[in-house]
């Protein structure tokens, strides 16, 4: 399992490091993913311990976005003055944004089927 | 000697609470253990979508802090280890991606679509809000970037002039409206492709949303999973960019007059 953690680690520090030489700003982590996949495509297969640490982390992924949610506790002054459009943007444009994405692929399979 | 010291009155009570909690060991463990209580309501209840863990456990860690008067900066400093696994585990979706490779590929063309309409959506949407409310200007750069994941959302904000800690709370609040609403949106609107549904979760609602998606389906999570790395990168190279155009308009005018600026120009670029 170490060798998986190792792995996995050193994709995450090598996303870093390239995302500072990197002229588009594309995120650390999401290079990481990258590289880990490209590895596992070379590979041909998934260990079966990078499997299980996969399965176990993603299976806390909402409990890594407690500490920052928190957050809102030091910030109570800025939301309630600007609460409607707050509001009106994390609900309003969060479900538009859903629909949006559902229906233009649903409609997408829909042609395709014609 | 003065026994009264040694009273536990109710100060002194929540003066020792308030020095445990900024203690690692004791911030990771009332995180924890209030998000195993959220995960403990949700399989109890799973049809009450308000009983997302991430939520749950929000609320519990922002009361007892609240109660014991600690301020937020000391509990996440101690709470450190938790946010830090954030950036690992979205480098772990590379697994359950690679495990549904053939599908992947076979899906490009509903993957470039649906990220192009997601993200062009958001941002449409959030400066078409913030063009009618009159909110101040760094709640709004700060609003912004609310469907990217936190990591990635942090940047783009510190970016484009809003306040990196605000977005990083909008984030997860619209990653938890995200996870709470969207199945059922999905559902209403008929659609039953896991893939859809795993992209529009992942697009608008990132971590929150494909810790949701994965509960749903493989499927539907690796496609959030995809969705949500897709949408980071094309937001973080896009929004800045798109903002700019806004500031070399109707720089030194204020944001709100700036903020229409950009919007009568898109419009004027597009029609």
């Amino acid at each position: 399992m170490i060798y998986e953690i190792c792995r996995v680690l050193a994709c995450l520090a090598a996303g870093e490091v390239l995302s500072r030489f990197c002229p588009l700003p594309i995120p650390g982590t999401v290079i990481g993913l990258a590289l880990l996949l490209t590895w596992l495509c070379v590979l041909g297969r998934v260990p079966e311990n990078l499997s299980k640490l996969a399965d176990y982390m993603l299976g806390m992924f909402g409990l890594f976005f407690v500490p920052a949610g928190v957050g809102f506790i030091s910030h109570v002054g800025l939301i309630t003055a600007d609460f409607t459009a707050i509001f009106l943007v994390i609900f309003i444009g969060t479900f538009v944004t859903i629909a949006s994405v559902g229906l233009s692929i649903k409609l997408l399979a829909r042609s395709k089927d014609q | 000697m003065d026994f009264a010291q040694f009273r536990l009155d109710l100060t002194s009570l929540s003066d020792i609470s308030a020095q445990l909690l900024t203690r690692p060991p004791l911030a990771v463990a009332l995180t924890v253990i209030a998000f195993a209580m959220g995960l403990t309501l949700q399989k109890r209840w799973p049809k009450v979508a308000l009983f997302n863990p991430t939520l749950i456990a929000i609320i519990l860690v922002s009361l007892i802090l609240k109660a014991a008067e600690v301020p937020y900066g000391a509990y996440l400093t101690s709470a450190q280890s938790i946010n830090f696994m954030l950036a690992p585990t979205v480098v772990l979706l590379a697994v359950p991606v690679y495990r549904n490779r053939l599908l992947v590929r076979r899906s490009w063309k509903v993957i470039c679509l649906g990220v192009a309409t997601g993200a062009s959506i958001t941002f449409l949407g959030t400066l078409l809000i913030a063009r009618l409310s009159a909110a101040k200007a760094e709640t709004l750069y700060s609003l912004f970037p609310k469907s990217v994941t936190t990591g990635i959302a942090v940047g783009i904000s510190d970016k484009i002039g809003g306040v990196p800690a605000l977005t990083a709370v909008f984030v997860i609040f619209t990653g938890i409206v995200g996870a709470i609403f969207g199945p059922s949106i999905l559902k209403f609107l008929r659609v039953e492709d896991d893939r859809a549904a795993g992209l529009a979760i992942g697009i608008s609602a990132h971590g929150i949303g494909t810790a949701k998606a994965l509960q749903m389906s493989e499927i539907a999570g690796t496609f959030s999973g995809i969705g949500m790395a897709l949408n980071g990168i094309v937001t973080a190279i896009a929004l800045p960019l798109c903002l700019t155009f806004a500031r070399l308009d109707d720089h030194a005018i204020v944001v709100d007059s700036g903020l229409a600026g950009t919007f009568s120009r898109l419009f004027k670029i597009r029609f």
